[in-house]
């Protein structure tokens, strides 16, 4: 098999992966009702997605190190508070740029 | 004000509508944006460093559509892996969209197969989120203004990956890294996430589900995302049971 034929069955089937988890239940879900009470609970998995998506980024551990301190854990930190305060999303973002920019710049300067 | 029922200004009204609720699922997501456009260009750069050809980058963005899909398959992909090891990889990695799309079933189960194909392909992570929260109380599931507002959060997120997706592609990293750029795509998601933590079932299945994220984190073909859905799932159930035991309050 040639590189070319197989990069592209490669992307292929990842397409068709991705096809088949996102429209598998929008399709063929008349087949398999769910009771009513799991599906009111699925609210819940948007937010458990996204804040599994960020937690990793703020705190991460390896095998190798073990947990391991990251300066955005607490610009993060920023980040709520700020938000408490305006409720702005704008303004969550840059507050922890900015405060993650002015820690390590602290940092170089001890 | 009689001409409101001539079928033109009906017409009228009715596309007024539909641009109405777009543009409010355009609102909803803008956060999600910002993160889209920098994990866009970060997936562009990884698929041209990775060896693939810009074209074959491009081609792999434009049908994949998925970036954590993507770079899971990248390495795989660069050591020449049987391909169903990509394909069974790639399953695993999407499979927190299964349960999405049942979360997304009622709204769209009375669309034509080819529609709910077209909206389901397009429902990417901070869509749904964008959707579900809004509309989980609706009383009536499968409105035009649920459809054009899914819509309005889905049709924009794909022209920016693509377009996003080819800077990368073409222009290799654009900032700095040690600007650490790419931390403002998770402040962007913390940005989207805090004003949807309103009630204490919610709070406490974000809790559960960020302990195991942080604990499962190193788990292979993002396992451990998928099971910091579940248990968030089980948490906000057990939440709400214990808040109200007839499911009366919220």
């Amino acid at each position: 098999m040639s590189d070319t034929v197989y990069l592209y069955s490669a992307i292929l089937l990842l397409a068709l992966c991705v096809v088949l988890c996102r429209t598998g239940y929008l399709v063929f879900g008349h087949y398999f009702p769910l009771p009513p009470k799991l599906r009111s609970a699925l609210r819940y998995a948007p937010l458990a997605a996204l804040v599994a998506i960020i937690v990793p980024d703020v705190l991460p551990w390896t095998v190798q190190t073990g947990p391991q301190f990251d300066l955005r854990f607490l610009a993060v930190g920023v980040s709520v508070l700020v938000f408490l305060v305006t409720r702005n999303a704008l303004l969550v973002i840059l507050s922890g740029m900015l405060a993650l920019w002015s820690l390590r710049g602290l940092l170089l300067l001890f | 004000m009689s001409d409101l029922l001539t079928p033109t200004s009906a017409l009228h009204a009715l596309r007024e509508q539909k641009r109405a609720a777009f543009l409010l699922g355009l609102r909803a997501i803008a956060p999600g944006l910002v993160a889209l456009t920098i994990w866009g260009v970060v997936t562009g750069v990884a698929m041209s460093r990775s060896g693939l050809t810009d074209q074959t980058a491009a081609a792999m963005s434009l049908l994949v559509y998925a970036g954590s899909a993507q770079l899971t398959a990248l390495p795989l992909m660069a050591a020449g892996a049987p391909l169903w090891l990509i394909f069974a990889a790639g399953i695993i990695v999407n499979l927190r969209f299964v349960i999405f799309g049942a979360a997304l079933h009622p709204y769209f189960k009375d669309l034509p197969w080819a529609k709910r194909l077209f909206i389901g392909y397009l429902a990417v992570d901070i869509a749904f989120v964008a959707f579900m929260p809004r509309f989980h109380d609706a009383p009536r599931k499968g409105t035009l203004e649920q459809h054009w507002f899914f819509l309005g959060a889905v049709i924009p997120s794909w022209f920016l990956w693509q377009v996003t997706s080819l800077i990368g592609i073409s222009l290799g990293n654009v900032v700095p890294e040690s600007w650490s750029i790419d931390f403002a795509a998770t402040l962007a998601l913390l940005a989207l996430m805090l004003p949807l933590t309103n009630t204490r079932p919610i709070l406490l299945s974000v809790l559960a589900a960020a302990v195991v994220a942080w604990v499962a984190q190193t788990l292979p073909l993002r396992l451990g995302l998928l099971a910091a859905v579940v248990v968030g799932i089980i948490v906000g159930m057990w939440a709400e049971a214990q808040q109200s035991p007839r499911g009366a309050l919220r």
